[in-house]
């Protein structure tokens, strides 16, 4: 038993020997379908990858064109940026909008 | 006399055919890998894993890396590879290896492993599905990788430069997990046999 696991004399490698011999009696063909069901699942991973493939692309893109967008406004995102508004124009743009809802036209009328 | 022995399998045609997405082709090839496939998944599968979804696997991976095949390597040494790999990731991912018991074995395993200790003779020819059992068994207990190595030298009785083929890996670290696991090993054989003295 003090024989190295690797000499030929060792348990180990008698029971290997052993076990050499004995031959697997499975059939080793592909089972009836097999190959086709790989193939369409390769197939369908195929498509799923594609798509994968151009929907990272594609957010590549947006992520590259909202970068753009933010570089070219840049200066009018600046805190301070353009020409202070006055608190009264904004009343002034307020009254003056073309657009009037229904409540003030009868309003009107009864005047 | 005719000669009615299938032609053979024209590997590179079939996968120019499978590159350009010939369904047929990739049938045949998958048809034609099986057989080597399923024998590598036989002999490295891990428990409670089904044999036909170990291969499937494999067979899924071969066609999802088909693009990086560069041909320095024969196609079935390259698909070898895959299946050595996924089999190995299955047994990694399986943390817990059973425990090697006396009263586990059967009558007849029992007996070959009392005999192998207790005397320098050959297990007999009858014996040999029990000693198949055993060494099974017995490489269970080591850890993945190092059975891989093991049941690669002693069981198939490949040399280091095959199994650095099929695995990958380089040759010392091949040399020391086979002597990390053979180590394993003698101790193993000798808690058994302090046991059965016991």
């Amino acid at each position: 038993m003090n024989r190295n696991s690797d000499d030929p004399r060792h348990p180990w490698m008698r029971l290997n020997a052993a076990a050499r011999a004995v031959r697997d009696p499975r059939d080793t063909a592909a089972p009836f379908g097999f190959a086709t069901r790989i193939v369409a699942l390769a197939h369908e991973h195929g498509m799923v990858s594609l798509l994968e493939r151009i929907s990272l692309r594609a957010l590549g893109v947006a992520c590259l064109l909202a970068i753009a967008s933010v570089a070219a406004n840049y200066q009018a995102l600046l805190p301070g940026s353009g020409a202070p508004i006055p608190a009264h124009g904004i009343h002034e743009e307020f009254d003056a909008s073309p657009v009037r809802d229904a409540v003030t036209v009868v309003l009107d009328l009864a005047d | 006399m005719p000669d009615d022995a299938d032609p053979p399998f024209d590997l590179a045609g079939c996968l120019e055919r499978v590159r350009q997405r010939d369904q047929d082709a990739a049938r045949d090839l998958v048809e034609h890998l099986y057989p080597m496939v399923i024998r590598i998944v036989r002999s490295h599968l891990p428990r409670r894993v089904p044999e036909e979804d170990l291969a499937q696997e494999v067979f899924m991976k071969m066609f999802t890396r088909l693009a990086q095949f560069q041909g320095a390597v024969p196609f079935p040494h390259w698909v070898s590879r895959i299946a050595v790999t996924t089999c190995i990731d299955h047994l990694r991912a399986q943390k817990r290896r059973p425990e090697f018991r006396w009263a586990d074995l059967s009558e007849n395993e029992a007996d070959v492993l009392d005999a192998v200790m207790t005397n320098e003779r050959d297990v007999p020819a009858n014996d040999a599905m029990a000693a198949h059992e055993l060494v099974h068994k017995l490489l269970g207990q080591l850890k993945p990788d190092d059975q891989l190595v093991i049941r690669l030298l002693d069981l198939e009785q490949k040399t280091i430069a095959e199994i650095a083929g099929i695995t990958g890996w380089n040759q010392s670290l091949i040399k020391v997990r086979a002597f990390r696991a053979r180590r394993k090993l003698r101790k193993l054989f000798l808690e058994l046999q302090r046991k059965e003295k016991s």
